[in-house]
């Protein structure tokens, strides 16, 4: 059976498998400006105080997005599609959040709602007999 | 700046796809300024060498190709605005009166970097920081403008049209078309991030270029009847908090990076942008141009379109932005990209851009984002 793994801690959380979660990211809150910040911070980037760890919100709203067809600066692959989009997702709290975005050109408009998702990520040098999936966090149209 | 500071010297390699090692074309650059600036090797006081694809010895180590004299050497990097840094540092070395003449030169090939971050890869396996590209990256920036400001893809195919057509008259472009460039030429280049073409992404290659700055006392001494130039401004800043900040993945900070250190460069200058006779900017891609028009004040906001319509920032315009063919025609091979543009804004200044030239051009503005991310922005102006 295929074990799914985070492709790096402290990121996020993988979907437990209880009805309706569908994971989270990891991101920090501080309280005495009230703002929240992802990926985790080791301070509050605009009082250097203290953050606390939270997890945030799992649905936004697309800020913006574009589809790559031409992966030529980075060999990181994404399955096996011949491109991919990317989105710039505002969460609740005033976090943007810039990811994969799933689906095709034409599938996506400023403002639509989105979610959180996971995929797997194509690892260098992966044995055939490895059962470990490494997965990495996307969003998704929320059509719910 | 304690010290008025003037560039002396410049000197380049053409950018391209070539061959010809980094150490070589180092060389050439700065023995070209060497010179340029009519100074011997000898005289230089520091040497800052900007680059980000090399070995953690290059920067010392070709610095003995010009003459081993002991002077200290700083390797300088800062992503795209490394050769700008390195220009800085020697410009704050006069300035604090550390040296009378210093030297940044910058070199890179980014063909290699590209293989050097896949075999990283390779060896430490994929990061999630790793999976929006810069392409990508500014493509974002360009759908949302569409939306925000009804801005087309024509208007970011004229940008880019137009910088390939500067660089025709450029013989250090690596981009050299033998023809007139259109828009419509440009659209029908490979998409590579929608709305992003080949066309317009800037031209990956390998090059170096050098300037040397010096103390009014030396600048007047090797004048030699030229203007001299003058460095009225030198500022960078890192990002500061915007709402929406953007932590994971952005390839530079909130564009309000690029307004806050313009006010500080136009208000160390003593000026404002209407002073300005022609401008460089980082246009990896023209979205990062059409908006650079507005952060940098030489238009308000939402009016860069009406600049592109107009083509007041084509060379026989108002403001000429990129009349060496910027980012995308003339290159951008890392460490001596800045630097390249000091290269050009110092040829406008003294006159000698031949074909290029700004009639009267009087300032120049140099402006390069740096990933991570840093601005810097220099001011140059023309002294009798």
């Amino acid at each position: 059976m295929t074990m799914q793994v985070p492709l790096e801690k402290d990121y996020f959380r993988l979907p437990s498998g209880e009805p309706g979660d569908l994971g989270a990211l990891l991101g920090s809150y501080s309280p005495q400006t009230g703002k929240y910040f992802y990926p985790r911070r080791k301070l509050c980037p605009i009082t250097s105080g203290p953050v606390e760890d939270c997890e945030l919100p799992a649905r936004g709203i697309l800020y913006s997005w574009t589809y790559v067809k031409d992966p030529r600066m980075g060999t990181l692959k994404m399955g096996d599609q011949s491109g991919y989009g990317v989105g710039q997702i505002d969460l609740p709290g005033g976090v943007r959040i810039q990811s994969i975005i799933l689906g095709q050109q034409g599938d996506w408009e400023i403002g639509m709602p989105m979610r959180l998702a996971f995929q797997p990520v194509k690892m260098p040098n992966k044995r055939l007999d490895d059962n470990i999936e490494h997965m990495t966090f996307c969003f998704e149209p929320d059509r719910a | 700046m304690l010290k008025d500071v003037y560039v002396i010297g410049v000197g380049m390699h053409p950018f391209g796809k070539h061959g010809i090692s980094t150490r070589d074309m180092a060389f050439h650059a700065g023995q070209q300024a060497l010179q340029d600036a009519g100074v011997p090797f000898q005289q230089v006081g520091a040497l800052y060498s900007g680059y980000i694809g090399g070995t953690m010895l290059e920067g010392v180590s070709y610095a003995k190709d010009y003459g081993l004299t002991g002077l200290p050497v700083v390797h300088v990097e800062n992503a795209s605005a490394t050769g700008s840094s390195a220009f800085r540092e020697a410009v704050l070395a006069v300035a604090g009166g550390h040296s009378e003449i210093a030297m940044a030169v910058g070199f890179d090939d980014m063909l290699t970097l590209g293989m050097r971050m896949g075999m990283m890869e390779m060896i430490e396996g994929p990061k999630v920081e790793q999976i929006v590209l810069p392409a990508a990256f500014f493509a974002l920036w360009a759908v949302r403008r569409m939306h925000d400001c009804g801005t087309t893809v024509e208007t970011y195919a004229k940008i880019a049209a137009k910088n390939w057509n500067h660089a025709r008259f450029n013989p250090n472009a690596q981009r050299q078309s033998d023809h007139e460039v259109t828009p419509e030429e440009v659209l029908k280049s490979n998409m590579v991030a929608y709305p992003h073409t080949s066309m317009m992404a800037c031209a990956a290659g390998a090059g170096a270029a050098c300037a040397i700055v010096a103390s009014k006392d030396v600048a007047r001494k090797v004048a030699n009847g030229r203007p001299l130039v003058r460095v009225i401004a030198s500022q960078m800043q890192s990002e500061s908090y915007t709402e929406g900040h953007v932590f994971l993945g952005a390839v530079v900070g909130p564009s309000e990076l690029t307004t806050t250190t313009s006010r500080a460069a136009y208000e160390q200058a003593g000026v404002g942008p209407e002073a300005i006779s022609l401008v460089h900017v980082h246009d990896a891609f023209p979205i990062e141009e059409l908006m650079y028009y507005e952060l940098l004040g030489f238009c308000g906001p939402g009016e860069g379109d009406r600049l592109v319509a107009e083509g007041a920032t084509a060379l026989g315009g108002r403001i000429p932005f990129s009349t060496d063919g910027g980012l995308i025609a003339r290159g951008h091979p890392g460490g001596p990209t800045g630097l390249a543009q000091i290269w050009e804004c110092t040829l406008q200044l003294r006159g000698q851009a031949q074909q290029r030239q700004v009639p009267g051009a009087r300032m120049a503005l140099a402006h390069m984002m740096g990933a991570g991310s840093v601005c810097v922005i220099h001011i140059l102006s023309k002294e009798k």
